[in-house]
């Protein structure tokens, strides 16, 4: 069961491809994380799956064949955007009806036990919360739903460490409570391992990554050694990212995942040493060379030595 | 890192099987306008105090009309108007303010509904809610309709019954186009229409105050159009043509004017007159004039009792016609529902262009 899946999606702004033939599937229970620079068109991809704006090519559709944007998506898909802009002028506590009222199911005492926890007060003008302040009542309002899927744009990027922290353990004690699917974009690669489970990078349009970061992890490798060799290693494993220092090179490797291979023998040469890759070397690896793509599928186009050097 | 087992991800509803209320949408538009709407309902109150006023004022000497027969004979030094007439200056304000509301409706409701939010990126909040872009804006256009609609209707009612007096003794007439568009039916599709083209404006523009001004001149030129040539030439439609009216006053060409008393049909809208020569043919503007001047003497003399039979003696004499075509007082309500089917009409093609653009993903 997928609460995301694409296929060929595409959309343009003008002349712009801000997303092309972007095929995904996010499987259900998991807290994903969507990664990419600038434009690469994380927000692009989050709107198109709440429904805010229909693709230019392709399909797209949440939790499990819902049309994204249909009243079935809508009633089960809660999404805080960008800056978590909200009414400004109106209290708090209108805030709280003003999303009861928009809502078959709301949850309204549980959201202000909740910003009563927080030390927001219910009398004051949104425009009049911090920017922490606000992020937490946009994610207590989205929360009150008790949504299948709760979509994030960058809830991080106008916050505090402090801040950042209070909002990802407000998350993760609801996904624990309600067992919702996460999908969230975010420039703070330092910050997902601790809390994503799922890695989507998107580069330039295109969905470059994407799989279980566990296999992910195992699935990549550190290689360094002589400069003088790095091309014969080169023909044995997908080359991520390669690096220089002087006469030794760092090389960001695919060697396949560990769990579709049976038995393995260690093929590495004297003088290579292999180190396991975070997952912000990872994902750096990646941006760095819009080129290189992983995505799930057969391991058959990886070769032999990249399968035995996994195990 | 936390991996949770997969959840249940129930297919919650088909689309459309459980629906937001629009009793919950009345009371998010009512806590998003709430300041907007009290202000409109005290400029309302402070109207309709005004029309009683005013009213009030007239009250001794149109008793005093009625008490001395004017109506049948206005001649008497009893029926003098001047008290009628000082206070039309004031009557005729509130006419014009009436049709001022529209306006103010437009650009302080209509302008700023989605406007507001479309600037501030709030459209992401409340599009992205159980209740759908579709069904809030539909939903919001009508509960918004339906207050400042009635609003205005009571205070179309008020003012024409502040009008009754000056109709009787036949000052103001219901069929001019200040008066005919402040009647209860054409002023409230005048404020949802203003209501509409607003959230359009606010739709399309997406900048507050722009919208505003977008939508300040556009329904304000459009009320004085309406003013100065719409209402005129929905009058003009189909008129009924009588050669048994003589020429009185300005007689020929497109009069607009209402039937002068105790001459033409009651209560009728005189649309135009001009004169056929002997060989049927229409006489142009100057041969008119000139024809006037022919039997000028006879009009004069013979109009301040009443007659007119000597003018229509000369010129049935003389083989010329006066053609004269008006309305009649029982199509008034046509009209009214004419104009407020092609404001209703309008108001919600703008509605429908607004959910279009909301739904075309735009923003």
């Amino acid at each position: 069961m997928n609460v995301l899946e694409t296929s060929g999606l595409g959309k343009r702004y003008r002349s712009t491809w801000a997303l092309r033939e972007c095929n995904l599937a996010v499987p259900a229970g998991r807290i994903v994380a969507l990664v990419g620079p600038n434009g690469a068109g994380k927000t692009t991809l989050l709107h198109c799956a709440v429904g805010l704006i229909p693709p230019t090519t392709g399909s797209i559709t949440v939790l499990d064949g819902f049309a994204a944007g249909s009243p079935g998506a809508l009633e089960s898909i809660a999404f805080v955007a960008q800056d978590a802009p909200l009414h400004q002028h109106l209290s708090v506590q209108a805030m709280l009806s003003v999303a009861a009222g928009l809502n078959t199911r709301f949850d309204e005492p549980e959201a202000i036990r909740r910003l009563t926890a927080l030390g927001i007060p219910h009398d004051r003008k949104v425009a009049r919360l911090s920017g922490g302040q606000q992020a937490q009542l946009a994610l207590t309002l989205s929360v009150a739903r008790s949504p299948s899927l709760l979509v994030l744009d960058e809830p991080l990027a106008r916050l505090d460490p402090l801040a950042r922290h209070d909002f990802m353990a407000h998350v993760m004690a609801t996904v624990a409570e309600q067992e919702m699917s996460v999908l969230f974009s975010s420039h703070v690669v330092s910050e997902l391992g601790r809390v994503a489970d799922y890695l989507v990078v998107l580069a330039s349009g295109r969905v470059q990554m994407a799989g279980d970061i566990d296999e992910l992890l195992a699935s990549h490798m550190l290689l360094s050694g002589p400069a003088d060799d790095a091309e014969r290693i080169a023909r044995r494993f997908p080359v991520v990212q390669s690096v220089g220092a002087g006469r030794r090179v760092q090389m960001l490797v695919r060697v396949g995942r560990p769990s579709d291979q049976p038995g393995s023998t260690e093929t590495l040469d004297a003088g290579w040493e292999r180190d396991e890759v975070s997952l912000e070397e990872l994902v750096l690896g990646y941006l760095r060379d819009p080129a290189a793509s992983m995505l799930p599928g057969p391991m058959g186009q990886l070769p032999d030595d990249a399968r035995e050097l996994a195990r | 890192m936390t991996t949770l087992a997969p959840a249940h991800l129930p297919r919650t509803r088909e689309a459309g099987e459980h629906r937001v209320p629009w009793q919950s949408i009345a009371r998010v538009n009512w806590l998003q306008n709430r300041g907007t709407l009290l202000s409109l309902a005290l400029l309302g109150v402070a109207f309709a105090a005004a029309i009683v006023i005013g009213e009030s004022t007239i009250q001794s000497p149109y008793a005093s009309y009625v008490a001395h027969g004017c109506s049948a004979h206005p001649a008497q030094v009893a029926c003098v108007t001047t008290a009628f007439a000082n206070n039309q200056t004031f009557f005729s304000n509130l006419v014009i303010a009436l049709r001022v509301m529209p306006v103010a409706i437009g650009v302080f409701v209509g302008a700023p509904l989605f406007a507001r939010e479309l600037e501030s990126g709030a459209f992401r909040f409340t599009w992205t809610q159980s209740v759908g872009r579709t069904r809030h804006i539909a939903l919001s256009l009508a509960v918004l309709a339906l207050p400042v609609a009635a609003m205005t209707a009571v205070l179309g009612l008020l003012l024409n019954w502040y009008a009754h007096p000056f109709e009787v003794v036949g000052i103001e007439s219901q069929w001019e186009s200040g008066l005919f568009e402040a009647g209860p039916l054409v002023a409230a599709a005048w404020s949802v229409f203003a209501l509409s083209l607003g959230a359009l404006l606010g739709m399309a523009i997406r900048r507050t105050v722009a919208a505003m001004a977008a939508t300040a001149v556009l329904v304000g030129g459009l009320a004085v159009a309406s003013y100065v040539e719409f209402v005129h030439h929905l009058l003009a439609i189909a008129p009924i043509a009588t050669t048994r009216l003589a020429p009185d006053g300005a007689a020929t060409g497109l009069l607009n004017i209402p039937a002068y008393r105790n001459i033409g049909p009651p209560g009728a809208w005189y649309v135009a007159g001009w004169f056929t020569g002997p060989h049927g043919q229409t006489l142009s503007e100057n041969a008119s004039l000139h024809l006037e001047g022919r039997f000028y003497g006879c009009w004069t003399t013979k109009r301040t009792n009443g007659e007119v039979g000597c003018v229509m003696h000369w010129l049935s004499s003389h083989g010329y016609t006066y053609w004269l075509s008006y309305q009649p007082t029982g199509r008034f309500w046509d009209f009214q529902a004419v104009e407020v089917v092609v404001l209703v009409v309008l108001a919600i093609a703008f509605a429908l262009s607004t959910l279009r653009l909301a739904r075309s993903g735009r923003p």
